[in-house]
């Protein structure tokens, strides 16, 4: 069973939104929808992102519970070869990978 | 602690006022000088009596004992327990604040039953008078004017001035219990608290830290706590205060029943190489020292039961203390031992 983790995305909840909209389609199937979207995102992320991020703040907070990590960092940069991001505020929630490690940024 | 004293040292000059116990002052035959230096009765009398003429003669009529082998064993025994200890407190004073004041006021130190040497038999029974203070550990600098109970029979060998080490170990690590007394859900407290980990999975309690008093404290479900980490005892109290307010504004009665400290780790240096191997060799019912395994000597003190690892270079780490004096009087201890195995 794939994480449900990246349903609160900006992707994740574009797909809600016009799922809502839609209202010819059953509650039922939306979510069979939202299932598919789940597997097709965490294999997507897996196996096609190829590009690396490095990020450093300081640590305001960190919490460890049910196997999911949440952090939230102070001040914090973030660098691609390409470019620099700076923020202030940032919300990290990481669940465990397998094999790679997944995590996803708001 | 002033107020015990100073109630104790009125009391002490009241008994010495009447009792007729002392003789008339006797050349003075090595009253202690200071506290932990012990010379045999007939050496060194004009040298001793000279360094203590002043004192001598503003307080005529103090007990200057000479012998306490008369004294019924019990008193004597007592003399022997205690100078196996040596207030190291004292010492470290006493090395600042030398000839003066050390003598003086014994009665105050033999009441807490930091080992003087040869106390007299007199300071003993005072002891006897006042058991909590003998297990009470501060000694404070002694007065110049306070009773001149002079103590002789040295019971160990003497050791110079020049042995006080100046060296204080600095305290690096406390741990502590608490009970808070209330059966606590970990899961609400890990996922309201900030900066917690909980995974029953590995490890059945939540690990909480909290910046000041940099600590961490391990949470379990039945209210109880231990707290790491803090650099005294008081910090270490505070922070176990606060994460009990963490648990309390959590919404769960918690309260802050039997706060314990439990362990002590304190470390310094002595600033010359030693040679472990010298020491194991004499010390080999203390110490062991296996450089294939581990490249400190660990010597288990009896008295105060303390571990000290002891390093080449000279490092030494002491723990297992429940009390801040116990470290010192184990750093007072060794370091006469370990200064005889200073490497060339």
């Amino acid at each position: 069973m794939a994480y449900q983790l990246y349903r609160n995305t900006t992707l994740g909840n574009s797909l809600q939104e016009s799922l809502d909209e839609l209202i010819q389609i059953t509650p039922q199937l939306a979510l069979q929808v939202l299932l598919q979207f789940d597997k097709a995102i965490n294999s997507a992320l897996a196996q096609r992102v190829r590009n690396r991020v490095n990020f450093r703040g300081s640590l305001n907070t960190y919490r460890f519970c049910d196997n999911v990590w949440t952090f939230v960092l102070n001040d914090v940069e973030f660098r691609e070869v390409t470019e620099l991001i700076k923020v202030d505020k940032v919300k990290i929630v990481a669940c465990d990978g397998k094999n790679t490690g997944s995590n996803t940024t708001e | 602690m002033d107020e015990e004293r100073t109630d104790l040292e009125l009391y002490l000059d009241q008994c010495f006022a009447q009792d007729d116990l002392a003789p008339p002052r006797l050349p003075l035959l090595s009253p202690v000088v200071p506290d932990d230096v012990y010379m045999p009765n007939s050496s060194n009398p004009k040298m001793v009596f000279n360094s203590h003429l002043e004192e001598v003669k503003e307080t005529p009529g103090h007990f200057s004992s000479v012998d306490l082998s008369f004294l019924p064993d019990e008193l004597t025994q007592e003399n022997k327990d205690q100078s196996v200890i040596r207030s190291k407190h004292e010492i470290e004073e006493n090395c600042k604040t030398q000839s003066q004041q050390s003598r003086l006021s014994l009665p105050r130190e033999q009441d807490i039953g930091l080992g003087l040497i040869g106390s007299s038999s007199l300071l003993n029974s005072h002891s006897h008078l006042y058991p909590a203070d003998a297990d009470s550990v501060q000694p404070s600098l002694e007065k110049p004017n306070s009773m001149p109970l002079v103590s002789i029979t040295p019971m160990t060998p003497m050791t110079p001035v020049s042995e006080c080490s100046g060296i204080v170990p600095q305290l690096q690590n406390i741990v502590s219990t608490v009970n808070l007394a209330c059966k606590l859900d970990l899961k609400k407290i890990a996922l309201h608290a900030k900066n917690a980990e909980y995974n029953p999975k590995r490890f059945a309690a939540v690990i909480m830290r909290i910046r000041e008093p940099r600590t961490t404290a391990l949470i379990f479900s039945s209210g109880k706590m231990v707290c790491t980490g803090a650099k005294s005892e008081e910090q270490s109290r505070l922070a176990a205060r606060k994460y009990a307010r963490v648990v309390q504004k959590l919404g769960f009665p918690a309260r802050f029943l039997d706060f314990k400290i439990q362990n002590m780790v304190g470390s310094c240096d002595v600033r010359f190489a030693i040679s472990l191997e010298g020491l194991v060799l004499t010390h080999q019912q203390f110490s062991s020292y296996e450089p294939e395994l581990f490249p400190g000597l660990i010597y288990r003190m009896v008295k105060p039961r303390i571990v000290l690892l002891i390093f080449v270079s000279g490092k030494v780490v002491l723990t297992g203390a429940k009390e801040r004096s116990e470290i010192y009087e184990a750093f007072e201890n060794i370091y006469p031992i370990l200064k005889g195995f200073k490497k060339a």
